[in-house]
């Protein structure tokens, strides 16, 4: 059948009365407060408290079962237990399994605690369990509520145009927030930005400058009072060599059209399932890495292969970067385990601005392998490029890092 | 109406001001790099609480500072709410945080704290929005009347 331009008229008359109610619009508190968190004025405060709840509920969380449980669980009855009850004490399974231990007057200690005893099934364990698990799943909650609350698009159109100093635009805050929990899902998000030079960005920029939340808990656990610092550090990175790769990197940076949702009471269903698939995501990727990444530190600190590169590049780490000789060794296991790598750098004695330069530099050293395997799959032209970037950025950011403790006097 | 709509805009200017009070003096006592207490409050030095939350103390004030004028106007009324909304963030975070510390025995302690561990969390001082809280909850109250008025 068809119509002519007016039949075609009005039988949209005929559905317009039918499904559109006039009237006169008010707008209600759950449309002004909405404005609030868009204009700038307003919504740069209001997002400064979200991520103040955000990080405050989180240490509370962590803080809680880590160091209210998991710490006396692990350390005064696991690790014990199994001390005893491993065969081989002293022996290189025992070390990679167990407890590397140390050696005082010439005899064989064991640790007294998970952190320092570097075994799969103490440290490797501890991490997994005691420290990663409730970081990750109190990150993970919080983020499932922003976003089934409305807030999340609010944030992306705020920090829009900050983001597009660094060519980028506002929903490059997904995967830079769902780093902070996994790099590894962050750089699946990168899938949303919409061209190459965009992805490779963000890609490298996640690599780099985003402790994960096994980082992250980690550090909340040994260096609660240094995290800000740190945290600052990368969040300026993050934005220097930002700004430089939109410079120097060839390809297109769009704007972006976002429909921003109304705020609604989230569903505890939705949060449950978010919450859920992420961190069944995060046990099936994750967890494995972080206790293949103990056991071939284990086997590599056997072997005398990290104490050999450790010794090879002390000079650099010294003269450059301005950190003690011994955090040589954790640096280089950093690209197996950043988390276990900031557990080792916690026990050494050095200066407070030494531990910061130190833990910056694992965080921006080396992507972990996991992260390095899935920027494998985006395309190894995209993680040869990343790499070449990081290695600059390394020397580059860890250099000035130093050069400004040495202006200070701190150094 | 009038009349009580003056009232609250009155309320919520002086509550502004106390709050912004407490946002600087949280701001000027992290700056100092100290702890201030006194009766029952008490105001965090360190950068997190102290600075990064006295931020937030801060914002909240102005926001009441900012929405008490014309405070019947639906823009201004919801920068009442959303000053109220920050101190409730603040003051939630701070309860959270007393919440998660008073279940565990500590270090060298059991398990689970004892009641006296677990009550004594709870005492007294308390943060500034801690204390601003029951203060800000009289925003309930013009939000249920304006919503019954619609």
């Amino acid at each position: 059948m068809k119509l002519t331009i007016d039949q075609r008229w009005d039988l949209i008359d005929k559905i317009a009365k039918q499904t559109v109610t006039f009237g006169e619009y008010r707008h209600t508190l759950k449309d002004a407060i909405g404005e609030l968190t868009i204009k700038p004025f307003t919504g740069i405060p209001i997002a400064i408290a979200v991520m103040y709840a955000f990080w405050s509920i989180f240490g509370s969380f962590a803080g809680f079962f880590t160091d209210g449980f998991f710490v006396r669980l692990f350390d005064a009855y696991w690790l014990p237990w199994l001390q005893e009850v491993f065969p081989g004490q002293g022996g290189w399974l025992y070390a990679i399994m167990v407890d590397a231990g140390g050696i005082e007057g010439g005899e064989f200690v064991l640790s007294d605690n998970c952190l320092e005893s570097f075994g799969v099934l103490t440290s490797g364990l501890f991490v997994a369990i005691g420290v990663v698990l409730p970081a990750i799943v109190i990150f993970y909650l919080m983020l499932a509520l922003l976003e089934d609350i409305g807030y999340m698009p609010r944030l992306a159109v705020l920090i829009d145009t900050m983001l597009h100093k660094i060519g980028l635009h506002g929903y490059a805050i997904v995967p830079t927030i769902l780093s902070l929990g996994c790099n590894v899902p962050g750089v699946t998000a990168t899938r949303i930005l919409e061209t190459k030079k965009q992805r490779f960005i963000m890609m490298t920029l996640l690599a780099i400058f985003i402790p994960c939340g096994a980082q992250i808990g980690i550090m909340q656990d040994v260096i609660p009072g240094l995290m800000g610092w740190i945290l600052l550090y990368l969040i300026i990175g993050y934005f220097i060599f930002g700004y430089i790769l939109n410079k120097i990197v060839p390809g297109k940076a769009p704007e972006f059209l976002i429909d921003v949702p109304p705020y609604r009471r989230p569903m505890l269903s939705n949060i449950g399932k978010k919450v859920w698939g992420r961190i069944a995501g995060f046990f099936k990727v994750a967890i494995p890495f972080v206790l293949l990444g103990a056991a071939i530190v284990g086997v590599l600190y056997q072997l005398g292969v990290i104490r050999f590169l450790g010794d090879a590049l002390a000079p650099v780490f010294v003269g450059w970067f301005g950190v003690p000789k011994e955090t040589a060794g954790p640096l280089i296991a950093a690209f197996l385990r950043k988390d276990l790598a900031v557990a080792q750098l916690s026990v050494i004695e050095m200066t407070e601005y030494q531990m910061i330069t130190a833990v910056v530099l694992v965080s921006i050293y080396f992507p972990c392998v996991a992260t390095f395997a899935m920027m494998l799959k985006e395309g190894w032209k995209e993680l040869l490029g990343a790499m070449a970037v990081l290695t600059v950025v390394v020397f580059a950011y860890g250099g000035l890092i130093h050069l400004i403790g040495i202006l200070l006097g701190v150094a | 109406m009038a009349g009580k709509s003056s009232v609250a805009a009155i309320y919520f200017a002086i509550l502004g001001i106390v709050t912004t009070g407490f946002g600087i003096a949280n701001i000027l006592v992290t700056a100092g790099a100290s702890e201030f207490a006194y009766g029952i409050l008490e105001i965090s030095g360190d950068l997190f609480r102290g600075g990064w939350g006295g931020a937030i103390v801060l914002f909240a004030g102005l926001f009441y500072l900012s929405g008490a004028r014309n405070f019947e106007e639906i823009h201004q009324f919801s920068k009442i709410v959303m000053g109220s909304i920050l101190i409730w963030i603040m003051a939630g975070c701070d309860i959270f945080a007393m919440i998660t510390e008073s279940i565990p025995g500590g270090e060298d302690g059991p398990w689970f704290n004892t009641l006296d561990g677990f009550i004594g969390t709870y005492a007294p001082p308390y943060a500034p929005a801690v204390l601003l809280l029951p203060f800000s909850l009289v925003v309930l109250y013009y939000i249920n009347k304006r919503n019954q008025e619609m």
